[in-house]
């Protein structure tokens, strides 16, 4: 259960984090333009993956050699980053439409929530399968409603 | 309209298609190196977009160094909730940080511009609270079949 808890807090944590990168490319985007904005922090971030990944492996030491060598990925695995870039793409051009900022964000997030219940009911992309049950749509109502109010309720 | 609201619905299952196949990569490489490749593979897919579509002109001249902080936060991010996906399932994680975004905004909006916020937004923020909650409520036994550890 406390696993459980901990795994709550950093989904919710990665969209704090998320709001933060947003703020920032919103920032630099200001002074350019979204893709190329999207571009320089794809590149920031994979320098400081780097830097993660390197220092954990010097902290955590060399790996055991009892360790079993990593089951192999497949391709496809390595290529999230293709339609992550692709999002920009979509989003710049959908903002300059009559939807505006609002709409948009609006409609990303309604479209998240809809392929995650998807996702999960089919496990699609080899994630793990999970029945939605009815808690789960009350969920994603109020989590949607109270996302909506706070877009649109701004001024 | 109908086409741009297809388009904008589409962008946040394109969103969610990353999530899902990164926290698979997580399951495999863990969730760093998961971020590492996410932001690599992206970095190379958006510097041939800026070459088909001549964005380079547009170059960063007067934004403030901070405004790059954005890929750092990034980094961590894309790391945290590749970890959390596989565990959780697309559903929930979709919901946890649409939550933490949300609630940020307005913490950031009050923050930036000094304005407390409205109370449709207060209202919105109570409601998002109440649905984190159901989140847990939710609980999924068919999981337990997945980990394979």
């Amino acid at each position: 259960m406390i696993g459980r808890s901990r795994d709550w807090l950093l989904a919710f944590t990665s969209g704090i984090l998320l709001a933060l990168m947003l703020n920032y490319n919103g920032l630099l985007a200001k002074h350019t333009m979204p893709i190329f904005a999207s571009w320089a922090a794809h590149g920031l971030g994979a320098f400081a993956a780097f830097v993660l990944v390197v220092s954990c492996s010097r902290l955590l030491g060399p790996p055991s050699k009892e360790a079993q060598p990593p089951p192999k990925a497949p391709l496809w695995y390595y290529l999230g980053g293709v339609p992550g870039a692709f999002t920009v793409i979509l989003a710049a051009i959908a903002v300059n439409s009559s939807l505006a900022l609002s709409g948009t964000i609006a409609l990303m997030l309604v479209g998240q929530v809809l392929f995650g219940i998807v996702s999960d009911h089919f496990g699609l992309f080899r994630t793990p399968k999970r029945r939605i049950v009815a808690a789960d749509f009350l969920a994603a109502l109020l989590v949607l409603a109270g996302s909506v109010l706070i877009i649109f309720g701004r001024a | 309209m109908a086409l741009y609201i297809i388009l904008a619905l589409l962008n946040g299952v394109v969103v969610g298609t990353t999530r899902a196949i990164n926290g698979q990569l997580s399951t495999v490489l863990g969730p760093f190196k998961a971020s590492f490749w996410n932001h690599i593979v992206g970095f190379v897919f958006l510097t041939l977009m800026l070459f088909v579509l001549g964005g380079w002109k547009s170059g960063a001249s007067g934004a403030p160094l901070y405004a790059y902080l954005g890929g750092f936060f990034g980094a961590f991010y894309v790391a945290m909730y590749s970890y959390v996906l596989p565990r959780l399932g697309g559903m929930k994680v979709a919901l946890l940080v649409i939550s933490g975004q949300m609630i940020s905004a307005v913490l950031m909006d009050y923050h930036n511009q000094d304005v407390p916020p409205t109370a449709a937004r207060f209202l919105g923020v109570v409601m998002v609270l109440f649905g984190m909650q159901m989140t847990r409520r939710a609980r999924s036994p068919e999981m337990k079949a997945i980990h394979d550890d």
